[in-house]
C-alpha cells in the first residue's frame, strides 16, 4: 500500500513540473542516457557548437562512454597535494 | 594478391645501405625498383596519400653524385622511407588524414625527423594514408578509403598509422614513421606484423607534425627488421627546440649494444589486466616468455583505470584541439571521428584535471616495478586484425567496438610515456605483436630483447600473402 502511495505521489509531481509519466518511472538508465541528452544539447549551445539532430546520437553513445571511463577515474582518492601530470616528463 | 617483397638481404633499410654507400648499388636504381613497387602494389594497398616522386629521384641522383665525388654517405644511404601524412612534407599540405586539412597551405619545411632522416641518407619517397587526425585504431578513412593489410586485403592493417603498416609490411618501402598517441604505433604493429619503436615520450622531436593530444603524442620508427628500426632511431636521437616536449638529453645510439641481446635482463610477463582475453595474443606471449626463459608474472597496477584516464585525456585534450573547426566545418569530419570529439569537448575539466592527477601517481607506481625487472612483456593488441568495416570483436565473453579498443593493452603504457618495441609474431594465418616494454630512456633494453627475439626466428615481420 505504502508503495502504491509513493507512486501516486511521484505521479503527481510529475503532473505538477509537466514531465512525461514514462520520465518519472524510467529505470535508471534511461534517466542517464536524458540527462546526457540535455547535456549534450546544453553543452553544444554553451560552446556554440551547431548539432544536426542526426549526430546526437552518436556523440551521445561516445559521451556516455568517456564518462564511464571518468568515473573510474574519480573514484580512486588521490591526496590534495598530488601534482597533475598535465606535461609530462619521463 | 601481392607480389613477393624485394628480398630480405636488399629488402633490409641496413643492407641496401651498406651497398649504396660502396657503389655496389646505386640510390637511383634503388628508388626507382621502390618508385615501381609503389606503383604496382599501392593500387592494393592503398598505403599511399601522396608519391613524392620528382623529390625522391632528385635527392637519389644526388646522393649517387656524392658517393662518386668521393663523399661518405651516411648510415641510411639510399634507403627509401615514407612518413604518416601528419608529418610536414615541404611543398604539400600536411592532411593529418582529413579531408578540412586539404584547404591549408603547403608546409614550408620538412618535420625534423624527415630532416634528420635525410642527413642519415634517407630519400623520402611519400606520405602515408592514416585514421582521420590519428583518432583511430582501425586504419580506416572515410576521405582516402582504408589501409589494407598486406597479409589479407579484407582486413584491417590497425591504426593509425595504417598506411605505414601497410607500406611496410607489404615491401613498399624498408622503413616508416608513424606517430603513436595511445597506440597507433604499436596497434598497426601488431595487425601488420612488423617491428615498431615508440619511444619514450620527449625522446624525438614531433616538430612540424600534425598534433592530437600533446601531452601524449609519441612520433618512432616501424620497420620489418629491428636493425633497421634502430638506425632509423639513431639518426632521429636529439633535442630539438622546436619540440617543447623534447627532452634535453644526449644522443644514446642503441646499434652498438644490440648484440647484448637479453644476456642479463629481468623480464617479467605482465599479469591481472594484461593477462590476455584474446587466444592469439596469449599465444604470441607464451611464444616469448618460453623463448626468453621467462617463468614470471607481475601485476601492473590500476592499468584499468590508467586505461580510463587515458581515454578521457584523449578525448578532452583532442577536443579542445579541434573545437575552432568543429564549430566551422563539423560536417567536413568523418561522422565516428565528429561525434568521439565532439563530445570529448563537452566533459568536465574538473574530470579531466583528475585523470592528469593520476597520471603522476600512476607514473610513480610503475616506476617502481622497474627496480625489480627491466623488461615487462604485455600484448600489444587483443586480436589479429580485424576485417575491415567489423564494428566489433570478442573479449573474453564480451562483444567491445573495435575502433575504441584495439588499444586497450596499449593506452595503460603510452599513457605514462614508457619506451616500447612492439614485435611480430608470425602465428598462422594472421601475425599479433608483443609490447616489449621498459623504463623511460631505456630503449636500448627493448630493442635488445627484440633482437634477440628476431634473431632466434621466434619473432619475425612474415612476408604478405604472394
Amino acid at each position: 500500500m505504502k508503495r502504491k502511495s509513493n507512486r501516486k505521489s511521484r505521479s503527481g509531481r510529475a503532473k505538477k513540473t509537466g514531465r512525461s509519466r514514462f520520465e518519472v518511472f524510467a529505470p535508471r538508465q534511461a534517466r542517464v542516457h536524458d540527462t546526457v541528452d540535455a547535456l549534450v544539447k546544453a553543452s553544444a549551445q554553451a560552446l556554440g557548437i551547431s548539432l544536426d539532430p542526426a549526430w546526437r546520437e552518436g556523440i551521445g553513445f561516445n559521451l556516455r562512454l568517456i564518462l564511464r571511463h571518468a568515473k573510474l577515474v574519480d573514484q580512486f582518492a588521490l591526496p590534495d597535494r598530488t601534482e597533475p601530470a598535465l606535461v609530462f616528463y619521463a | 594478391m601481392l607480389d613477393a617483397p624485394a628480398p630480405d638481404d636488399l629488402g633490409a633499410a641496413g643492407h641496401l645501405a651498406a651497398a649504396v654507400a660502396s657503389g655496389r648499388l646505386s640510390a637511383l636504381d634503388v628508388v626507382e625498383a621502390t618508385l615501381a613497387r609503389i606503383r604496382k602494389r599501392d593500387r592494393l594497398l592503398n598505403a599511399f596519400t601522396a608519391v613524392t616522386e620528382r623529390r625522391a629521384l632528385d635527392r637519389a641522383r644526388g646522393l649517387d653524385e656524392a658517393r662518386r665525388g668521393g663523399k661518405r654517405l651516411g648510415p641510411l644511404a639510399g634507403v627509401p622511407f615514407a612518413v604518416k601524412n601528419l608529418f610536414d612534407i615541404a611543398g604539400l599540405a600536411t592532411l593529418a588524414g582529413s579531408k578540412i586539412n586539404r584547404q591549408n597551405q603547403p608546409a614550408v619545411r620538412d618535420a625534423t625527423l624527415i630532416e634528420r632522416l635525410e642527413v642519415a641518407g634517407g630519400v623520402l619517397v611519400g606520405a602515408l594514408n592514416m585514421g582521420e587526425y590519428a583518432y583511430d585504431f582501425t586504419g580506416e578513412n572515410i576521405h582516402y578509403g582504408p589501409s589494407r593489410n598486406p597479409h589479407d586485403l579484407k582486413r584491417m592493417t590497425g591504426g593509425s598509422s595504417g598506411g605505414s603498416g601497410a607500406a611496410v609490411a607489404g615491401g613498399l618501402v624498408p622503413l616508416a614513421l608513424g606517430s603513436d598517441t595511445n597506440g597507433s604505433i604499436r596497434v598497426p604493429s601488431s595487425c601488420c606484423g612488423i617491428f615498431g619503436l615508440k619511444p619514450t615520450y620527449g625522446r624525438l622531436s614531433r616538430a612540424r607534425t600534425f598534433p592530437f593530444v600533446a601531452s601524449l603524442d609519441h612520433v618512432g620508427p616501424m620497420a620489418r627488421h629491428v636493425k633497421d628500426l634502430v638506425l632509423a632511431y639513431d639518426a632521429m636521437q636529439g633535442f630539438d627546440p622546436d619540440d617543447p616536449a623534447c627532452a634535453n638529453r644526449a644522443a644514446q645510439p642503441v646499434a652498438p649494444l644490440l648484440e647484448q641481446g637479453a644476456e642479463g635482463l629481468r623480464i617479467a610477463v605482465a599479469g591481472g589486466y594484461f593477462k590476455s582475453r584474446g587466444a592469439e595474443a596469449l599465444q604470441a606471449i607464451d611464444r616469448l616468455a618460453i623463448a626468453l626463459g621467462v617463468n614470471r608474472e607481475m601485476d601492473i597496477p590500476r592499468a584499468e583505470r590508467a586505461r580510463s584516464a587515458a581515454f578521457l585525456i584523449t578525448a578532452s585534450e583532442g577536443a579542445s584541439l579541434h573545437l575552432d573547426r568543429l564549430r566551422r566545418q563539423a560536417k567536413d569530419y568523418d561522422p565516428a571521428v565528429r561525434d568521439r570529439l565532439i563530445a570529448g569537448a563537452m566533459v568536465p575539466a574538473s574530470l579531466v584535471l583528475k585523470a592528469h592527477k593520476f597520471r603522476r601517481w600512476y607514473r610513480e607506481e610503475i616506476l617502481k616495478l622497474f627496480a625489480d625487472v627491466d623488461v615487462i612483456l604485455a600484448p600489444a593488441t587483443p586480436c589479429t586484425a580485424p576485417l575491415i568495416g567489423q564494428q566489433t570483436f570478442m573479449f573474453g565473453d564480451r562483444e567491445i567496438p573495435v575502433r575504441a579498443n584495439l588499444g586497450v593493452y596499449t593506452q595503460p603504457i603510452s599513457f605514462i610515456g614508457l619506451p616500447v618495441a612492439a614485435v611480430p609474431v608470425p602465428l598462422s594465418p594472421l601475425p599479433v605483436a608483443v609490447q616489449i616494454i621498459a623504463a623511460p630512456w631505456r630503449e636500448d633494453v627493448a630493442l635488445r630483447v627484440a633482437y634477440a627475439l628476431e634473431a632466434n626466428g621466434v619473432a619475425s615481420a612474415p612476408r604478405p600473402m604472394m
